[in-house]
């Protein structure tokens, strides 16, 4: 029989096509192991048997007509509980949603959807996405499956953690400012954040519009690139997906090998982790091996990145959530005489702290006598920001950074000082603001850390690429 | 760049449409001082004629005409957002067929 633990897309693909195992099997041993192991992590929010069955079945009557299939046909993933995925709860792990049932699917749900992908379930977050170790969930935290006692990363913690504890085969996630690729890093999986505009935003609850962006977490490189093809795209209910004209292929070693990579000076500072450092330095070690060029670069407005996103960040979550109002939809305050306080109650109660923090600061940095000395100052910033990476990639392909400061750290150590877990999100946080594609990649260590590949835009197929000839040299 | 201060915070509250208890009012006003004397290191750098980035990567605007997006059976089937009757089953509070909601004039 089968051990979960070895299964990627690739190899669930190959064990249908042998019959090694039927879909269905697949999915009941997966919902079986879940049931074990997710007591101990807590990754889960909810799980939809009924319907992974419904279509895992669809996978085996493919196969025993002897139809082709699809390499996600049967596949069993895992969905953040922030996309919506048609009569199942999406809830932004959130009080607010807790008994919103999702009335559509998600572009990239019904991508899925067509290419017969099984559901698991949905995973656990911060609420709304807000926070970097998913313990701002309103529903109870998960846990890293390499230590119990330290946090999965966030917000797209359930997600990587599912993954890491073979509870999924690939999983996805959402970016804002490092939310796949900082919980990829500390759990030891693959992490992409694809280019703005790569993947449809359609049926995502919005956290920050600008910078928001779907992506896979996954076990391989090579996975990451499978469910990234299948989720890009043009979409016309996304203003701002882009018709890409990009090669989804995998480069040959000589064209990697064409590649240059930078490492800004900006981003190796004194006050990162020794473990990381050494992490990284093995990385960057390992790809010279392959006769790859390196190359000193600077992105000198690095140290304003964090100011600028949490000035950005707050501002449009401030604007998004407006919609949580207790009128439509979600939880609405039960004592409330008009509809003013209505709204108030509402807020006021449903809303978890984080939440609250965000939009009294979004709030601020946009109101009168304010937003030139923050929100516009850092609109600029951001251009900044951005010009910096333009400039970087006139001279280079790819840069190499680390993830994260540190690794995964531990549970409750954050959470009091709201800035300290802002902190752990500096590297990860001017790709977003750029726009940027970049792959979160774990190097083999004891207590997992990942580093991370920055692309130029719609340039996914330079950081995969490198990716899979790195896994291929480092195993 | 200037201080927020506890009249300041009741104000954000109001206009976030946001009841904030006593207890945490000073806490949630500790965190937002320490944000924002983060941010002073913006002060340091000149931006005098950046122009502003408000976001994405293409930055070009998107025209479409403009024609109702009315649930056609097709996308009512498709379960696309304009199906009204999904968006109504969401609704809190419904009577006799009504969406119920507190009342809007005093």
């Amino acid at each position: 029989m089968f051990t979960l633990h070895d299964l990627t897309i690739k190899k669930v693909h190959d064990g249908l096509l042998s019959k090694e195992f039927s879909a269905l099997e697949l999915a009941k041993e997966f919902f079986e192991y879940i049931a074990y192991k997710d007591k101990e992590v807590g990754a889960y929010l909810t799980l939809d048997k009924d319907g992974a069955y419904v279509m895992a079945e669809k996978t085996d009557i493919a196969i025993a007509k002897g139809e082709e299939i699809g390499v996600l046909s049967g596949v069993p993933l895992a969905v953040k509980d922030n996309m919506l995925i048609e009569g199942l709860p999406a809830t932004a792990a959130s009080k607010i949603l807790e008994n919103y049932r999702a009335a559509y699917d998600a572009t990239v749900i019904e991508k899925l959807k067509k290419e017969n992908a099984v559901f698991l379930g949905k995973t656990n977050l911060d609420e709304f996405a807000m926070g970097s170790s998913t313990e701002n969930s309103a529903f109870g935290i998960t846990k890293n499956p390499h230590d119990l006692k330290r946090v999965p990363g966030g917000s797209s913690g359930g997600s990587a953690a599912a993954v890491a504890a073979h509870m999924a085969v690939a999983a996805l996630g959402s970016d804002t400012g490092g939310s796949i690729r900082q919980p990829a890093s500390f759990c030891g999986v693959v992490g992409l954040k694809p280019t703005y505009g790569a993947v449809s935003r359609y049926g995502l609850i919005a956290l920050a519009s600008s910078l928001d962006q779907i992506g896979p977490l996954t076990k391989t490189v090579e996975d990451a690139a499978i469910l990234f093809n299948a989720i890009r795209g043009k979409d016309e209910m996304d203003a701002t997906s882009v018709d890409l004209n990009l090669e989804s292929g995998i480069w040959n070693l000589e064209k990697v090998r064409k590649l240059k990579i930078g490492l800004p000076k900006e981003y190796f500072v004194a006050g990162l982790d020794k473990e990381v450092e050494k992490a990284v330095q093995n990385a960057i070690d390992s790809i010279k091996s392959l006769k790859i060029e390196f190359k000193e670069i600077s992105l000198p407005h690095t140290k304003y990145a964090l100011s600028c996103y949490y000035i950005i960040m707050p501002a449009e979550a401030s604007a998004n959530l407006a919609r949580f109002d207790g009128i439509r939809y979600g939880s609405r305050a039960k004592k409330a005489e008009n509809l003013p306080e209505l709204y108030k109650k509402t807020r006021g109660e449903e809303f978890g702290a984080e939440a609250r923090r965000r939009i009294i600061l979004g709030t601020f940095v946009l109101s009168s006598g304010y937003y030139d000395a923050y929100y516009a100052k850092a609109q600029k910033v951001r251009r900044l920001i951005k010009n910096d990476f333009d400039e970087t990639f006139k001279e280079v392909d790819i840069i190499l950074t680390p993830v994260a400061p540190t690794p995964a750290f531990k549970i409750g150590e954050k959470t009091e000082d709201p800035l300290s877990m802002y902190l752990s999100d500096i590297f990860t946080i001017p790709v977003n603001l750029a726009g940027l594609p970049a792959i979160s990649i774990p190097v083999k260590t004891e207590l997992p850390v990942g580093f991370q590949l920055i692309g130029k835009p719609f340039c996914e197929a330079d950081i995969l690429s490198l990716g899979q000839f790195y896994e291929k040299i480092s195993i | 760049m200037s201080v927020i201060d506890k009249k300041t915070l009741e104000h954000l509250a109001e206009l976030a449409r946001i009841e904030l208890n006593e207890g945490e009012e000073e806490k949630l006003l500790k965190d937002l001082k320490n944000i924002l004397g983060y941010f002073n290191e913006l002060k340091e750098l000149n931006t005098e004629g950046v122009e502003p980035l408000s976001g994405g990567v293409a930055e070009v605007n998107v025209f479409r005409d403009d024609v109702p997006d009315l649930p056609s059976e097709a996308s009512a089937q498709a379960g696309r957002a304009s199906d009204t009757g999904k968006g109504k089953n969401q609704f809190p509070e419904v009577e006799k067929g009504y969406l119920k909601v507190p009342p809007v004039f005093e």
